[in-house]
């Protein structure tokens, strides 16, 4: 049973870390909460749904094409919401607000165009599940599990690695030195936004995949933003750590407590948390930065 | 000077409107006038269903049906020398909405009965209005008992119902695992935010206890919950026979795929809320071989006649189980009125509540005076085969 436990929790965890980079990764550079994320997460899902049962595409390549729909959506937010705040130097709050304007946009957009309705991803993996050690784990979270981690290890090479990573990690650090030193701002934001895009569409293809797509599925980055405040906002292993944190823990709630205190639990931690450790466990006590 | 001129411009622009529409509201009040005195030849029904919105699917099947068994009944004759007509609003499935098309049948349309609605939220709702203008309704698949008998215990003198209630729907579920299941082990997922779910769980949970087996697990999760594992790893550690899932079909078909990946190989068992084709598109593998209670399906043997009418007429199966429950309400409603002698409120509700052994479609109708619900009605079993509904009994609780 514990270890059943531990599984489940790791691959809810999974999915919330995902969630909670792509939000993380924003907050760094901009440090506001990009409450359009999850609205992101939702377009992703309903792109690769559509892809992998109407055009029929074939699983890996709706799968990509998820992904760069995505990335291309938080791209064009970023360019038509957010680039003219950026511009006239407008505070974070602003920015906040308009991300939950762009989300609720974006959520009705899908009502008017698409409508209400559940759709669920064909059957990809058959239903089957591996055994460890007597606890059973479904074949698709195992997968998710997996898949999670190495999309979130190539993200920390690539900003430990190459050049634009360079720029972005000192961008989170101080974005006027950052520009100081000739790194072009608007270009950068740009890039951020499409890595955060990018795991959008990765996130909602699994939560399509796991449970179903529906238009106000968005509403569980809740769960990211819980998951980065945790691991500490703005830092990028802290949201992996503060994802899978909440996750198992959410799940030894339901299994040894009760189920339905559950999410009552979730948001006792984070209040803690921000009276605590303001900065999570990993994360920098950040001073206002655009 | 030119704020004047934009104000002399709303002003025409109004004035405009105010004659445009007394003209219109002219033209109505003298229509109806003229409809009026055709129309006291005419019995007029009220029919409170869904046609937009969520429920819409089930509203306008129901619809069709009872207009075609109308058209039936007036060609033949109609009823003590008069035509039926009904006059059918749409709910939305929406208690404020529902509450003013009911006030609009009896006070503008004045109708003598109504047919409807279909959800026991917007059936408890439109009471306050029925109960005042003493005007009897029929609620075609509202089956949570307050309808028609709400906490403080006194039957509402003009609610009644054709379908089957919750605790019963409950009993049929718990004796289904335990007799034709051979079930001695059950457990129990549900909904602890519907009261639909967290009822429908315990009348079956008593009944099943009743009846000499065991509830081996109850797990609840909140309303909107997408994981549920954690609950489902518990109920695996218990080793059910059965899971029974009072939820509508999304939860369940999800619940279900959750359950396979954990290797649980228990039978799934849920209630009339699962009838619907979602269960299937959502739940795929998981959920076939699954059963649960039904009010009716299209195969049961007693209502082929019906079917094969509607789909002449329509060209497609109706969506059951609304249009049998309204075509049942209509013949207790005529029933009634035939044994009343009267179309007065209060005779109608006084006839209907002595309704003894009526043939409607789905069997013999007989209501409790004390609580205004069918006895004895009995109720499908269907079962998810080959990813379609099929019908497995008609069943009867002991």
């Amino acid at each position: 049973m514990l270890l059943q436990t531990l599984i489940t929790g790791l691959s809810i965890g999974g999915v919330y870390a995902l969630m909670a980079v792509g939000y993380s990764l924003v907050f760094s550079i901009l440090n506001f909460s990009n409450f359009a994320h999850g609205t992101i997460i939702m377009l992703g899902a309903y792109i690769g749904y559509f892809l992998v049962s109407h055009i029929k595409l074939g699983f890996y390549f709706s799968f990509l094409g998820a992904i760069l729909g995505a990335a291309l959506l938080a791209l064009i937010n970023v360019k038509l919401a957010y680039d003219p705040l950026i511009k006239r130097k407008a505070p974070p709050l602003y920015l906040m607000i308009t991300a939950m304007g762009v989300s609720i946009f974006l959520e009705n957009m899908v009502y008017v165009t698409v409508g209400s309705h559940f759709y669920s991803y064909p059957e990809i993996f058959k239903k089957s599940s591996i055994n460890i050690l007597g606890s059973e784990i479904g074949v698709l979270d195992f997968f998710a599990l997996i898949f999670s981690f190495v999309a979130i290890y190539l993200l920390h090479l690539y900003l430990t690695k190459t050049k634009i990573g360079t720029a972005i990690r000192a961008a989170s650090y101080d974005m006027t030195a950052a520009s100081l030193y000739g790194v072009n701002m608007s270009k950068l934001i740009g890039i951020v936004f499409l890595l955060a895009g990018c795991f959008a569409g990765l996130a909602g293809v699994f939560m399509g995949m796991k449970y179903m797509v529906y238009p106000t599925m968005g509403w569980i980055t809740n769960k990211a933003y819980i998951a980065a405040v945790i691991g500490g906002l703005g830092s990028l292993p802290g949201a992996v750590i503060g994802g899978v944190i909440l996750g198992v823990l959410e799940t030894f709630v339901s299994v040894y407590i009760s189920s339905v205190i559950r999410d009552v639990f979730s948001f006792t931690l984070v209040i803690v948390f921000l009276i605590i450790m303001p900065a999570g466990l990993l994360g920098k006590y950040l001073e206002e930065k655009v | 000077m030119k704020i004047s001129r934009k104000i002399s411009i709303l002003l025409i622009a109004i004035i405009l409107l105010l004659i445009f529409t007394s003209a219109c509201s002219s033209n109505t009040s003298t229509s109806s006038q003229n409809n009026q005195s055709k129309e006291s030849d005419f019995i007029k029904i009220g029919h409170l269903v869904a046609l937009t919105g969520d429920a819409s699917m089930w509203g306008q099947s129901e619809k069709n049906a009872l207009e075609m068994e109308v058209e039936k009944i007036n060609k033949s004759g109609g009823i003590n020398g008069k035509q039926i007509k009904i006059i059918a609003y749409d709910t939305r499935a929406d208690a404020v909405e529902a509450v003013n098309a009911a006030k609009r049948l009896v006070e503008q349309d004045k109708v003598i009965a109504i047919i409807g609605p279909a959800q026991s939220g917007v059936s408890n709702a439109i009471s306050s209005v029925t109960e005042q203008a003493k005007i009897p309704f029929i609620a075609t698949t509202a089956t949570n008992p307050l309808v028609t008998v709400p906490k403080e215990g006194q039957v509402r003198k003009y609610a009644f119902r054709v379908c089957f209630i919750d605790p019963f729907q409950g009993r049929v579920a718990a004796q289904f695992a335990y007799t034709k299941l051979n079930a001695k082990k059950a457990a129990i997922l549900y909904d602890v935010g519907s009261d639909y779910s967290s009822w429908l769980a315990k009348y079956f949970e008593d009944s099943f206890k009743e009846i000499g087996g065991d509830i081996v697990a109850k797990e609840a999760f909140r309303s909107g919950e997408l994981d549920y594992r954690a609950m489902l790893g518990k109920i695996k550690q218990a080793n059910p026979e059965v899971i029974f899932i009072p939820t509508a079909q999304k939860e369940a078909a999800l619940a279900a795929k959750q359950a396979r990946d954990l290797g649980i190989k228990a039978t799934f068992l849920g209630g009339d809320n699962w009838g619907s084709p979602d269960l299937v598109t959502l739940g795929g593998s998981a959920v076939e071989g699954a059963y649960f209670v039904n009010l009716t399906a299209i195969e049961d043997p007693d209502i082929q006649g019906f079917i094969k009418e509607y789909k002449e007429k329509f060209n497609q199966d109706p969506v059951l189980p609304n249009p049998v429950m309204a075509i049942d309400a209509l013949y207790m409603l005529i029933d009634a009125i035939k044994r009343a002698g009267s179309l007065d409120g209060m005779a109608l509700a006084e006839a209907m509540e002595k309704t003894k052994d009526l043939k409607v479609l789905t069997g013999n109708l007989t209501i409790d005076p004390a609580t205004h619900n069918p006895l004895n009605k009995p109720a499908i079993i269907q079962q998810v085969k080959d990813g379609k509904f099929i019908y497995v009994e008609k069943y009867v609780t002991h």
